[in-house]
């Protein structure tokens, strides 16, 4: 078998060379930068869709948030309204009881008062009558011992009026 | 469900079996044809690749060499390794495979990117193949093979298809600017303007060559001093004398340097010119100066249309 010299240019030979690196650089384009830039793609397409959903949670999360701390703020603030009603139907309710019994207390010491008067009146009355009683009794005893009418009745009609007045 | 999980694994596998017989296969190809064609040689034999079939062709007679076959076997391989790397790609990159595959890309555009700029993006793919081609082709005489690249035809087509990639890059800035670049700095320097444009595909292609074909002349001349050697010192033992047994250990450790070294070496070289030349030829300023122009053309238009 016949070898090339160590050095000999073939015309054929360069342009078979020059074929194969453009064969060889059409496959690396087709069969390996293709696929693996394909796949590098999709990959960074699900990422970034990934990073897109993770933001919209988070700021739906934080559109929860606010609302939830909303909805507590206007709960807190029912419950303190309700709360400051209650005290405050509370207090006049007292005071509407407090008035009520100071009325009665005062009606009936009034009464008591009035019947205390009356009582009394009454008491005078009939310590008057008594005493008329008592004095008509002794003027008899004593008309009976010195009969002097007339100087008697002045004495006792004084004394009556003292009684009185 | 699982059965036809493990269906479809069984026939992933046997996918990638062909796949790596299809890397395997033509290498084994080549080493038969060598063995099978090889003559029985005596002494220092330092020639070129062996010619397998002569064709009559107009100017030169077409001739399939060690270093086509060869070289086509590369590529077959490289074919083969691009489609075992990419398959089974997935989204979440499950496989080994696929990280180096991305790796690969990823590596080639960084690097196109940072020494050619962002305007050059399609040149990764070429880039990637003159890589693949030369480290592979020179790395295939580890084997036993001629390494293609020790072949001054084979450096020169590539040399060639660099060469017209950077006069089209020249010729993006018009025809007349092209001529005249020849003509600067100034006149007088045109016929050497001339010499350097065409020395460059020469020089890549020598280079190329060169240092392979040297490594392969060194090997050979290596070991048959080794064997000269070990003839010389034990050739008088009766049996172990016949085997030369110098040549055991050093042409490996001159190999790693010569075959394995230089080769990658002078792949990653060649493609470093690749990239200088042909972003040089049409550097960026005059790109964006370029630009700049067109569009105010453009401007012009619009305001004249209005």
């Amino acid at each position: 078998m016949q070898s090339l010299s160590i050095i000999s240019v073939n015309i054929w030979q360069i342009l078979i060379s020059f074929a194969n690196l453009a064969i060889l650089t059409w496959i690396i384009k087709k069969f390996l930068f293709k696929p693996v830039k394909k796949v590098l793609d999709s990959r960074r397409e699900t990422i970034d869709s990934a990073y897109a959903r993770a933001e919209t949670a988070e700021a739906e999360a934080e559109e929860h948030r606010k609302n939830y701390a909303a909805a507590m703020a206007a709960a807190k603030q029912t419950t303190d309204q309700m709360i400051s009603d209650a005290a405050r139907e509370a207090e006049r309710r007292g005071s509407e009881i407090e008035g009520e019994a100071r009325e009665r207390a005062q009606e009936i010491r009034r009464q008591a008062e009035l019947d205390a008067q009356q009582e009394l009146r009454k008491a005078e009355d009939e310590m008057k009558h008594e005493i008329a009683d008592i004095s008509a009794k002794l003027t008899g005893k004593l008309l009976e011992r010195e009969i002097q009418p007339e100087d008697h009745r002045e004495l006792i009609d004084s004394f009556l009026q003292e009684l009185d007045g | 469900m699982s059965e036809e999980k493990r269906g479809r694994d069984a026939r992933f596998r046997r996918v990638d079996g062909l796949l790596i017989a299809l890397m395997i296969l033509p290498l084994l190809c080549c080493i038969a044809l060598k063995v099978l064609y090889t003559p029985e040689s005596q002494g220092v034999d330092i020639s070129g690749a062996m010619i397998f079939l002569e064709i009559p062709f107009p100017l030169q007679p077409l001739i399939i060499s060690e270093s086509q076959v060869n070289s086509w076997a590369v590529i077959l391989t490289l074919l083969g390794l691009c489609l075992y790397l990419t398959h089974g790609l997935t989204e979440r990159a499950e496989t080994k495979r696929q990280l180096a595959a991305e790796w690969i890309v990823e590596k080639c555009e960084g690097l196109v990117s940072m020494n050619m700029g962002e305007r050059y993006a399609g040149y990764e793919y070429l880039i990637a193949a003159i890589m693949g081609l030369s480290a592979l082709s020179s790395l295939s005489c580890l084997i036993g093979l001629f390494a293609p690249t020790g072949d001054v035809n084979v450096t020169a087509g590539w040399a060639i298809l660099v060469f017209v990639l950077i006069t089209r890059q020249k010729l993006a800035g018009g025809f007349l600017n092209y001529l005249k670049g020849f003509t600067e700095p100034i006149p007088l320097f045109t016929p050497m303007n001339f010499i350097s444009e065409f020395s460059t595909p020469v020089s890549m292609a020598f280079r190329h060559y060169g240092n392979v074909m040297s490594g392969a002349v060194i090997s050979a001349l290596l070991g048959a001093a080794l064997g000269g050697l070990s003839r010389l010192l034990l050739g008088w033992i009766p049996v172990v004398g016949s085997i030369p047994l110098l040549q055991i250990g050093l042409p490996a450790i001159f190999s790693i340097y010569f075959d394995v070294f230089s080769g990658l070496m002078q792949a990653f070289i060649f493609a470093m010119l690749t990239m200088l030349n042909v972003s040089g030829a049409f550097p960026q300023e005059a790109w964006e100066k370029r630009q700049q122009k067109k569009t105010i053309r453009k401007q012009r238009a619009a305001l004249a249309k209005g």
